[in-house]
């Protein structure tokens, strides 16, 4: 369990978060949404403890601010939104950089190919010799994801579960990747490791959350279970549209519908 | 020396069927490889070190002596004074500071996330020099308890300290959140050689004669003064930060990925940098103190060595280091035999190899450079 207690942050002077309580289990991927500048990723650079913040984050119980970076980092992994790397690194050697500190937790034989292993899951078998730097965008999100899991690559040691952070995962990404990466995310919630991602589509949003906290202007507005959180009242407080939430194609799953903004007639200016 | 690189990896290749396990884009064979084969390559240089000179001393013939083959005595007593007095402090110094300023480049450029930095080009050798030219000029009077307390350690000392000096203000000028500009680097790097080279200068205009002919031959960059009492006090200052450098490989691998993402690997970010900065301060400090000015070496050795082996810092680390002290041994030879029986300062030699590589550099990694 991850859990903040009344966390602020100011950067530059500027107060970001105002008073962030939140929670994100084990076993549950757990999505943050809010419109730019609510404080997303400021959230999360909170959480990686790369911001200075006031209040109490809890890893397990634990004051993070207590913790070494060794010791974290052997608890959670974190996809940052972009890398650039100024040397000419081999996809293989940057996958293989998250062995390096974390706590892969499989044994030190499979240790060898477990970048080639993480790799298949992103959808990037072979291509580890190719260089980093002559990627495109989404393919260094995806290596940068491998890189991630191998830190990480046991959801639970001992009993103890692990967590990924995820900044905006899917944001350059093609929709069979999309969906591919956010079932890693899942399938790692599932064998009981927790997941917190920034993401901005809804409908990706409302297929894979199990929890929801929604921020605006630095402040929780809604937090909650996707059918409480993913209706037209929230979501008009949030993101300042008089969005539409339906119920299809698969009953039970609420899907937002942008169009429905025209339907309303409330997007209409002229 | 490829002669010397091939025996190793002849040595190291194993049965096909393990070749074809290993991983597609893992380098660190090749690595391995190349660390073994530089070992051997500067045994080799060690070796020819001293056995060349300018005087006609030669090592077989006082092994030889000693086996009780040679008859003349006093040739190998001068052979013995030669080698042991003149060329062997030269080589090992040779050796430390090769290594030393080669492996500063190479922290250099892991800690700016750079190609391009290097203790020569940024000023942090120009900050050292400052340090040095205060012993040199004021070392008998107005410091005069210093050099006391710290006896032969207090110039490379203050020349440590003034390369510590400059690297942390230029750290702090050139990187922002983690990231540094490159543009900024260098600006900042000459604004502040120019400012250690003013001070420099109002010191130089204050120096005697005597101290003044000190200075001239200290600042052109030369292993020729090499003398034991040299040795003794840079050497186990560049050998701990050489051994300090040899564990921060992995640290500086997650630093490529940003100082957050090192941070999210483990990385105790702000300790590693002071440890590096500490690490590079004391490796160039110590070996502009006894040298002067020998440039190049930090930029063109981890350069060569990134398109060999790649940019992992763990094999990096020791290839820079073994490549630096064979390649200052190699231009010692050179600076020694190319206008014998008189010597160019290794400076020259060392620069007029770097300078046209530094602008091949430039030429064909332009896209690299370019953000």
């Amino acid at each position: 369990m991850i859990a903040l207690d009344s966390v602020d942050v100011s950067v530059g002077g500027q107060k970001i978060l105002h008073g962030v309580s939140m929670e994100a289990p084990a076993g549950k991927l757990t999505a943050i949404i809010g419109p730019n500048g609510s404080g997303k990723s400021t959230l999360l650079k909170a959480l990686c403890r790369d911001y200075d913040y006031s209040g109490t984050i809890f890893l397990d119980g634990r004051d993070i601010a207590k913790m070494s970076p060794v010791e974290i980092a052997g608890l959670r992994a974190v996809l940052p939104q972009s890398s650039n790397l100024p040397f000419p690194f081999t996809v293989r050697e940057v996958v293989a950089m998250g062995l390096t500190a974390g706590r892969p937790g499989v044994h030190p034989r499979a240790l060898q190919h477990l970048p080639e292993e993480a790799l298949a899951r992103v959808d990037l078998a072979g291509f580890g010799a190719r260089f980093y730097g002559e990627l495109s965008g989404g393919e260094q999100q995806r290596v940068q994801l491998a890189r991630v899991l191998c830190q990480v690559w046991e959801p639970v040691i001992d009993g103890v579960p692990r967590y990924l952070f995820l900044d905006e995962p899917v944001s350059s990404l093609d929709i069979k990747h999309q969906l591919m990466i956010m079932d890693v995310a899942k399938r790692f919630a599932r064998s009981g490791g927790g997941v917190i991602a920034v993401l901005h589509d809804l409908n990706l949003t409302a297929l894979y959350a199990d929890g929801i906290t929604a921020l605006r202007e630095g402040k929780v507005v809604a937090s909650g279970r996707p059918e409480t959180v993913l209706t037209d009242r929230v979501l008009e407080a949030v993101f300042d549209v008089p969005l539409k939430v339906g119920a299809a194609p698969r009953p039970g799953t609420p899907f937002v519908l942008p169009q429905s903004v025209h339907l309303s007639g409330a997007m209409h200016v002229a | 020396m490829a002669s010397t690189m091939s025996l190793p990896a002849r040595a190291l290749t194993r049965p096909a069927g393990e070749a074809a396990a290993r991983p597609a884009g893992d380098r660190s064979h090749i690595g391995r490889i190349t660390v073994i084969g530089l070992g051997f390559a500067l045994l080799l240089a060690m070796v020819l070190s001293m056995t060349t000179g300018a005087s006609g001393a030669s090592a077989i013939n006082l092994i030889l002596h000693w086996l009780g083959f040679g008859t003349d005595d006093t040739a190998a007593l001068r052979d013995y004074a030669v080698i042991v007095n003149i060329r062997m402090p030269r080589m090992i110094l040779g050796v430390l500071i090769g290594a030393g300023l080669a492996v500063s480049g190479l922290l250099m450029q892991g800690l700016f996330r750079n190609p391009l930095a290097d203790p020569g080009l940024v000023g942090v050798s120009s900050g050292a020099a400052l340090g040095a030219v205060v012993i040199i000029v004021l070392g008998g009077t107005a410091l005069a308890p210093f050099t006391t307390a710290l006896g032969i350690w207090s110039l490379p000392a203050a020349a440590f300290g003034g390369g510590l000096v400059t690297t942390f203000v230029l750290y702090r000028v050139a990187t922002r959140s983690g990231q540094t500009a490159i543009a900024t680097m260098l600006l900042a790097g000459i604004a502040i050689a120019a400012l250690a080279g003013a001070f420099s200068g109002v010191l130089t205009y204050l120096a005697s004669d005597n101290q003044l002919r000190d200075l001239t031959f200290w600042g052109m960059g030369s292993l020729a003064g090499a003398t034991w009492i040299k040795v003794l006090s840079a050497g186990p200052i560049i050998f701990v930060a050489l051994v300090v450098a040899g564990f921060l490989g992995k640290g500086l691998n997650a630093m490529t990925l940003g100082e957050a993402t090192a941070s999210h690997l483990g990385v105790p970010v702000q300790r590693f940098k002071r440890v590096t900065i500490v690490a590079v301060a004391a490796a160039t400090g110590a070996s502009v103190a006894v040298s002067g000015g020998i440039g190049f070496v930090g930029i063109v050795v981890p350069h060569l060595l990134r398109l060999v082996i790649g940019p992992d810092h763990r094999y990096l680390l020791p290839a820079s280091a073994l490549l630096g002290a064979t390649f200052l041994l190699f231009c010692d030879a050179l600076s020694r035999t190319i206008v014998a029986p008189a010597e160019l300062p290794i400076g020259i030699v060392t620069a007029a190899f770097g300078g046209p590589f530094f602008l091949w550099i430039l030429l064909h990694r332009r896209s690299a450079f370019a953000w």
